[in-house]
């Protein structure tokens, strides 16, 4: 009998970005390395544990916006394109490193990397990571949940909140349904944006559980009897489920976290920018901009910019000794935590970003590997939980009101509302109440005037991801999101309007259906409530 | 580094041609609208009618007053059904130029507030030409609400909170609350791949840098149906005979033969250049 839980989270997530008009688009990319970096390494542990007969269980959400990218057949094809250049790209290496051992071996190293990932992608999964995903939830390893349809950060929805949030929910849970063949038992507030009463509407949406940030459940209330170590239920019967510091900080930690081990690969000398540009040319961006290719030999080595070459067999001794670290400071907690919890164990949740193993991370997956294997051979104290699982346990929770809050920088919305991108709000919220017009205005619309108020409906939702305004914050790629978060807005506008005026642009109305193809099943009615 | 999207050529899926889209400067609204942006601030975003402020403008005119400036009022509405009259308290700011939105500092966690947008007359009277949503700025610290049900005395709930928090037992509340602000303000989140932001650790900052490194293609040609060898390891020659490799060049001394078999395997040729780098 373990003496507590532990409920590691990857929330994995990446905005629509598809660009059926051009053969080679920059931030595509994003999609092609999530996949190369994370996606498929993690599918490759949770592949080999099942193999292995090692139980575990672990939550992952996927977005829906990441799952109708994964599903799509045009960004899978290009994937592959894009993985047989960086195996022809390792391949070169082999020859051009002969006389550099080190390098020699990475190059190698690089090579069967992508050719097994081609083997994962392409001949085990038919190119359909998302099959993997179902596949681990039907062997009851994983708890698959969702995420808001387009991500969209529901705290700043203010105007229509009702419609807003519930059609975000509703898509993703649709799609969800559709794809898992069930109804999804939690979901991932974006950023983890808690606006208190929102559960209301998942409540009405058939979800039962939802995360938030720390001070979201130990600023509730009633106050908490529990701290973050149990799941609270909302008046609405929802469960907020609450992240822990501790286990947060040891890998998100900018001064104490893992990745940040000298004997960890560096993530800023990639070949791309490092080696002689008519030499990596064809294997960039094909507007001649050097970018990441994903082949880095060097490790971390220090505070310095003279880098030692990366060596795999230190890296994997460091990932199994931050795994041990890692399981042997949430036994220590749960130890702590023994007589302070009444009646019932405590759950340690550790939620983390998914494309934070791999591709930033370059040995989490490998750390999650080890962490997993030593969880389940080398002690009894802690055991592996999802909160659909821990929910089972009690009969009984705490009935509270989480405080407002996100896990973005300083706890709230500063994130995504500050000078750089608050004036995206009032076009949001303008867009928001003319769907809701638009969808009162026009009940059982049947054929062109049906598909009109469903790209409308589309485009409203990628137009509310939450990636525009964090990216025009952080400051790179910020022309793109500007661009994006403009584009929904004119064919949002323009397709309400010609509705408003009855002169439906069908061919208008259809090369914005093509272009933005995602959520096929979409029902506009839903911001006619 | 965005692809700049003007400048590629989308012609297989160019959606048809129209007037270049542009946000309009107004949606003809006369209206005021708050987001909370964290316990201590709102943001406000406007837009008034000028027909709306004309008559208003006029109307304090024909009372025999003038316009004085154009203000924000914040009202404290907590726990209160707010008719305009019946706050707790308010204050003002004063907008200056074309603002059309303001971040507020209530300063107040777990307080609601409503926000008017109006004129001030010389004579001090206030006239509304919007009135902003109702919001609530979130509470910053543990509730001061006890469940019956899962009582337990104070000590116990600070020792949950520090537990839960990762700052051990013991602490005074308004340590704690600083506490839990410092760790917020070090939160950070990688934002996925699409930030481009760099996550947990921000390359050193380079000032003036030099960075050499050498490579050495050898190259040559053949008849197009040979075999050959370079260090040994055989080598795949273009349809015309001629081949050309590339090797990162490290210090020290390279021996490299070539060795060329005709493919009846009766002729063979060998070449071995040798070369050297030092750095110094």
């Amino acid at each position: 009998m373990p003496k507590g839980y532990l409920a590691i989270v990857l929330h994995a997530h990446l905005p629509y970005v598809r660009h059926p008009e051009f053969e080679d688009f920059l931030e595509e990319d994003w999609l092609f390395e999530a996949i190369t970096e994370t996606y498929v390494p993690l599918v490759k542990i949770f592949d080999q544990l099942i193999k292995d007969g090692v139980d575990f269980k672990l939550t992952v959400s996927l977005s829906p916006t990441l799952i109708s990218m994964l599903m799509d057949p045009l960004l899978q094809s290009k994937y592959v394109k894009h993985l047989d250049k960086l195996i022809e790209l390792s391949a070169k290496e082999i020859d051009r490193t002969t006389w550099e051992g080190q390098f020699n071996a990475l190059a190698r190293m690089y090579h069967s990397q992508f050719l097994e990932t081609r083997h994962i992608f392409v001949d085990r999964y038919k190119r359909n990571l998302v099959e993997a995903f179902k596949h681990f939830q039907n062997e009851g390893r994983l708890e698959v949940i969702t995420c808001c349809a387009t991500h969209g950060y529901l705290p700043l929805m203010e105007v229509e909140r009702k419609a807003s949030v519930t059609a975000q929910v509703r898509v993703a849970s649709g799609l969800y349904e559709k794809v898992f063949g069930k109804k999804p038992l939690g979901i991932w507030l974006p950023e983890c944006g808690y606006n208190p009463g929102d559960d209301e509407i998942l409540k009405k949406e058939g979800i039962k559980y939802f995360f938030v940030d720390t001070h979201g459940i130990l600023f509730g209330s009633p106050r908490p009897r529990f701290g973050v170590f149990s799941p609270y239920l909302c008046k609405s019967g929802v469960a907020a489920i609450g992240r822990d510091v501790e286990s947060s900080k040891a890998v998100w930690s900018a001064k104490e976290g893992y990745p940040g081990d000298y004997n960890y690969r560096e993530f800023y000398r990639d070949i791309g920018f490092d080696l002689d540009y008519d030499y990596i040319r064809p294997y960039i961006n094909a507007d001649g901009v050097r970018i990441n290719t994903g082949i880095k030999y060097y490790r971390i080595t220090g505070e310095t910019n003279r880098k030692e070459p990366y060596s795999q067999e230190r890296a994997r001794d460091t990932a199994s000794f931050h795994a041990g670290n890692f399981m042997f400071n949430r036994e220590k907690q749960v130890e702590h935590l023994a007589h302070q919890m009444g009646d019932r164990l405590p759950m340690i949740v550790a939620p983390y970003d998914a494309e934070l193993f791999g591709h930033w991370w370059y040995e989490g997956p490998q750390w999650l590997d080890f962490l997993i294997r030593k969880i389940r051979y080398d002690q009894n104290n802690i055991a592996l939980t999802t909160p659909g699982e821990y929910l089972k346990t009690y009969k009984k929770y705490q009935v509270l009101t989480p405080s407002a809050s996100s896990w973005g920088w300083k706890g709230y919305s500063e994130v995504w509302l500050e000078g750089s991108n608050d004036w995206i709000y009032r076009h949001l919220h303008k867009m928001v109440e003319r769907m809701v017009e638009a969808a009162r205005n026009n009940p059982n619309a049947k054929g062109m005037l049906l598909r009109a108020l469903n790209q409308m409906a589309r485009e409203l939702l990628l137009a509310q991801s939450s990636d525009w305004a964090f990216i025009m914050k952080t400051g790179s790629h910020v022309s793109y999101a500007v661009e994006r978060f403009r584009e929904h807005a004119e064919h949002f506008t323009e397709i309400y309007e010609e509705v408003k005026e009855g002169s439906l642009d069908e061919e208008y109305i259809r090369r914005c259906e093509d272009k933005y193809n995602l959520f096929p099943d979409i029902d506009y009615s839903v911001y006619g409530v | 580094m965005a692809k700049d999207i003007a400048r590629q050529n989308p012609q297989p899926l160019k959606i048809r041609e129209r007037k270049e889209f542009r946000f309009p400067q107004g949606y003809g609204d006369n209206k005021i609208v708050l987001l909370v942006r964290d316990p201590w601030w709102i943001f406000a975003y406007w837009e008034i009618r000028r027909d709306k402020e004309e008559s208003v403008i006029g109307s304090i005119r024909s009372s025999g007053d003038d316009v004085a400036k154009s203000i924000l009022r914040i009202y404290d509405v907590t726990d209160i059904n707010f008719n305009g009259q019946n706050a707790h308290s308010y204050f003002d700011i004063d907008l200056k130029g074309l603002a059309s939105n303001w971040y507020i500092n209530v300063g107040n966690p777990d307080r609601s507030w409503v926000v008017d947008i109006g004129i001030l007359s010389k004579k001090g009277n206030f006239y509304l030409l919007a009135r902003s949503n109702v919001v609530k700025t979130p509470r910053f610290g543990m509730s001061d609400k006890l469940d019956a049900e899962w009582m337990m005395s104070e000590d116990e709930y600070w020792k949950m909170f520090g537990l839960s928090g990762g700052f051990g037992v013991g602490k005074g509340s308004l340590e704690v609350r600083e506490m839990i602000k410092k760790r917020l303000e070090e939160q950070v989140s990688s934002g996925g791949i699409s930030s481009g932001a760099s996550f947990y650790r921000k390359p050193g900052e380079r000032k003036f840098w030099l960075v050499v490194n050498t490579e050495l293609i050898v190259y040559g040609a053949t008849e197009p149906d040979a075999r050959v060898t370079v260090q040994g390891k055989e080598i795949k020659l273009r349809p015309d005979g001629s081949f050309a490799l590339r090797f990162a060049l490290p210090d020290g001394k390279q021996v490299i033969p070539v060795e060329a078999t005709s493919k009846d395997g009766i002729d063979r040729r060998r070449i071995t250049p040798i070369v050297t780098r030092k750095t110094e």
